[in-house]
């Protein structure tokens, strides 16, 4: 029967399982495309090589002086963390009841961060919503699937406000949705932009290993 | 029913997989469409509201085509990712217009996005595959056709390319007779020396200024006579067979020389094409060291091969970073160094280095005529930059660059002129030496020999000027007249054809559009003509964009070619090259 208990429990794992599964499979679809060899001696400055690229490379995401377009638009730099931190607190949460708070409400404190987080999460959920949809530029690249995923998540996070402490008072509905949602938002995630998490780490290493390389990572700014 | 797909499409797709690599594939599935780049693109800025420049729009249409044929939801759900395949030649041009005609490979949207996504890396394989199935701009075709077949960007014949040397080799032993010159050829020297072929078009005193370098430094160095050429058209073209070919045809170069060392000129795209991409595409390990000539020209300062005095430079200067420089090969220090060791007043332009905007003539768009207006509306965003810095010179280590910077302050009305780096270090060279005294031949003072050479050495030629701005005739008539020659004045096509019968002039400058007969066919008329086809044709013309309409006729190209503005010491310079070497052809 499709009730809580099914939701936190066996469909949750099968989510689980075909997330894991397809995770794989992309892995291994990616790694069959050889990946370009540089043979050039390294060329730049002295001080730096394709390991401090790629190091430098990876920890952009956290160094938001480091490139024009997140200095220049510090509110979408926060955005973007917001919403990142969001999507790892619902997951976080969605574990935690499945497995450490199954028959018990969370610590109240726990379940404030959670409400804060999740919560300012939807609330960048909204404006990127209207961004997508409002601004000219992003509306000419917004495909369905963009839409859509953005759209899953912002509603996912409010199912997880709404779920944050795990108590059943108001009824199951919160919690099934939330659950019913997560599970289809770990399933969907490989067939979706959402699945550039798992690229990221790719991409950033093989620019930053070359621009190590040519001397061009680490950036330095003299202004 | 499956929509039927034209040959060349199909083409496309099928060596789309065979181009795909980790890196290119990771770009192509990365972008979440978050529109950080958006800014960074200065086709963006310029045509502010029209979102088909934006980097992520542009990307798409490669990315869709890859998502349709090799990604698991696109091929599924097409109309869910935005998913499209090819099916007509007309969407290959279409596409080409996007590749070759809205972005110049800058890279500035790749190092200005999360994902790390590089868009000029993909839109640069999809420029090879149109290119591979004969679909790019026309300039593309033709230049690629030159560095294929002559060995070079702009088809400069050998005996040209020699006879250059050695004209610019006698000219420096006129002013310092025990000058080694230009040494052509020499076994085992230290370095070999690599050049743009504009350098021998249209601007050889970089050819002397450098050479004046390396013989005050007394380096032991060379040029070679054939496969001279660090310029690779692989590089915009997107074709690897043409960029690994040109690449390894230098390499195979200096090897035969037995050179130590392969010093490059200044050129951005050269300088990334010989150092850094060229061992890639050839699959070649390169045994000797590779530098740009900046690296070399501080070398010599910092060991006191050179001396330089600053205060001959005394002009307030900025400095442009060519993309390929700054964002792919990590040169941006050095030329800074350079600069304020030659020159007094460096005004630094904002943004720089590695956030510098291109120059708008990258990635080949000095050879796509079709896209010039395109080009010089996103070229406000650099102009807008070279204005504030107050600067009345703007200093670049690129030969592509000069061109795209001296097209756009024309076009925006600067009041600003474009140098290298070359050129204000020999004009800062203390010569300790005296001047050396002149061979027994010359039996006028030694002194003043250069000055008088200088002065009069035009006398005795008469030089036909046609160009329709009257101001123009004006200065390019008084500069030569007061080296001497004899003018003939023509302001229009019909005109000039009729004084070119009636005088037979020794030399003939030219402007493309003119009323009448425009330039070109004036020109074509006169290499058709038994009795004219001989008089030395320098084309003159504020479109440089034009260029090819002369070089495509089927008629012998113009001895020189200069884009104006143009100062008096490169009118000089450019008619006593075609002058003396119409003689010693003689003409
Ligand atoms: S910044 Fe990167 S991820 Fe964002 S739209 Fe541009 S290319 Fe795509
Ligand atoms: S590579 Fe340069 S020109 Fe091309 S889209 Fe990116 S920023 Fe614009």
């Amino acid at each position: 029967m499709f009730d809580l208990e099914f939701a936190r429990g066996t469909l949750h794992d099968i989510a689980l399982a075909i997330m894991m599964i397809v995770y794989f499979i992309r892995l291994y679809w990616l790694t069959r495309f050889t990946a370009g060899k540089e043979r050039q001696a390294p060329t730049g400055r002295g001080d730096t090589n394709p390991r401090k690229g790629f190091i430098y490379s990876w920890g952009n995401v956290g160094m938001p002086w480091a490139m024009e377009s997140t200095r220049s638009k510090l509110f979408l730099y926060f955005q973007f963390v917001i919403f990142h931190l969001g999507v790892t607190a619902a997951i976080i949460l969605m574990f935690s009841i499945s497995f450490y708070f199954k028959d018990s409400p969370l610590p109240p404190q726990l379940a404030l961060a959670f409400k804060i987080i999740i919560g300012a999460a939807f609330t960048v959920g909204v404006i990127r919503i209207i961004r997508r949809i409002g601004s000219k530029y992003i509306r000419a690249i917004s495909s369905p699937d963009d839409h859509f995923s953005l759209w899953l998540l912002t509603t996912w996070f409010l199912f997880g406000y709404m779920a944050a402490p795990n108590n059943l008072a108001g009824g199951e509905w919160k919690l099934l949705t939330f659950f019913t949602m997560g599970s289809f938002f770990l399933i969907y995630v490989q067939f979706s932009k959402i699945s550039h998490y798992l690229y990221y780490p790719f991409t950033r290493y093989y620019l930053g290993k070359s621009l190590g390389r040519r001397g061009v990572f680490p950036i330095k700014r003299f202004q | 029913m499956a929509k039927e797909r034209s040959h060349k499409a199909q083409i496309v797709i099928d060596r789309l997989g065979k181009k795909l690599n980790r890196q290119i594939v990771g770009s192509l599935v990365a972008c979440v469409h978050c529109g950080n780049c958006t800014d960074a693109c200065h086709y963006v800025l310029a045509n502010p509201g029209d979102p088909t420049y934006a980097p992520a729009y542009k990307a798409d249409k490669i990315r869709s085509i890859f998502k349709r044929h090799y990604d698991w939801t696109g091929r599924i759900f097409p109309w869910w990712v935005h998913a499209k395949s090819l099916h007509t030649d007309e969407d290959l041009e279409e596409l080409k217009d996007i590749v070759f005609g809205k972005c110049t490979n800058c890279r500035r949207c790749t190092i200005n996005c999360p994902m790390g996504v590089d868009l000029a890396t993909f839109n640069r394989m999809a420029r090879g595959l149109l290119v591979s199935v004969g679909v790019m701009p026309e300039g593309v075709a033709v230049v690629s056709k030159d560095q294929w077949e002559i060995g070079n960007q702009m088809g400069v014949l050998k005996e040209d390319y020699v006879d250059t040397l050695e004209w610019l080799t006698e000219e420096m032993q006129m002013e310092y007779p025990k000058s080694p010159g230009i040494p052509i050829d020499t076994v085992g020297a230290d370095v070999v020396y690599s050049i743009n072929p504009r350098e021998v078009k249209y601007d050889p005193r970089t050819i002397s200024d450098a050479a004046m370098i390396f013989n005050e430094a007394g380096e032991n160095w060379t040029m070679p006579a054939e496969d001279w050429d660090m310029t690779n058209f692989g590089l915009f073209s997107g074709d690897d067979d043409l960029g690994g070919g040109v690449a390894r045809r230098l390499y195979e170069k200096v090897v035969e020389l037995k050179g130590k060392k392969l010093v490059i000129s200044e050129c951005g795209h050269g300088y990334r094409s010989t150092r850094c991409e060229g061992p890639n595409w050839a699959q070649h390990d390169v045994s000797f060291p590779m530098e740009s000539s900046v690296i070399t020209m501080i070398n010599y300062i910092k060991e006191g091969k050179i001396k330089v005095d600053k205060s001959k430079n005394t002009e307030k200067m900025t400095f442009h970073d060519s993309c390929n420089n700054a964002r792919s090969c990590g040169l941006t220090e050095e030329p800074r160094e350079l600069l304020n060791l030659v020159c007094e007043n460096f005004q630094e332009m904002y943004p720089n280095r590695t956030e510098n905007y291109c120059c708008t003539g990258g990635g080949g768009a000095m050879s796509m005529s079709e896209y010039t207006p395109q080009r010089l509306i996103s070229a406000k965003v650099k102009a807008d930059q070279l204005k504030a810095t107050g600067a009345s010179v703007v200093v670049t280590s690129c030969h592509n660059c000069v061109d795209g910077l001296a097209d756009l302050i024309k076009h925006y009305k600067l009041d600003m002129k474009v140098t290298q780096l070359v050129n204000l270090v020999a004009n800062a060279l203390v010569i300790d030496k005296p001047i050396e005294v002149p061979t027994e031949e010359v039996s006028i003072p030694a002194a003043v020999t250069p000055v008088v050479a200088e002065a009069a050495c035009l006398q005795g030629y008469k030089i036909l000027v046609a160009d329709d701005e009257p101001d123009f005739v004006t200065f390019v008539s008084t500069v030569l007249e007061d080296n001497g020659a004899e003018i003939i004045k023509a302001y229009d096509g019909n005109q000039a054809l009729e004084l070119a019968r009636k005088e037979k002039p020794d030399l003939m400058t030219l402007d493309i559009t003119m009323p009448g007969k425009s330039g070109i066919e004036v020109f074509e008329i006169l290499r058709s003509d038994d009795e004219l086809a001989d008089i030395p044709v320098c084309i003159m013309t504020g479109k440089p964009e034009l260029r090819k309409l002369i070089y495509d006729r089927a008629v012998k190209p113009p001895e020189g070619y200069v884009d104006k503005p143009i100062d008096e010491e490169s009118i000089i310079l450019n008619i006593r090259r075609i002058l003396e070497l119409a003689k010693s052809k003689g003409k």
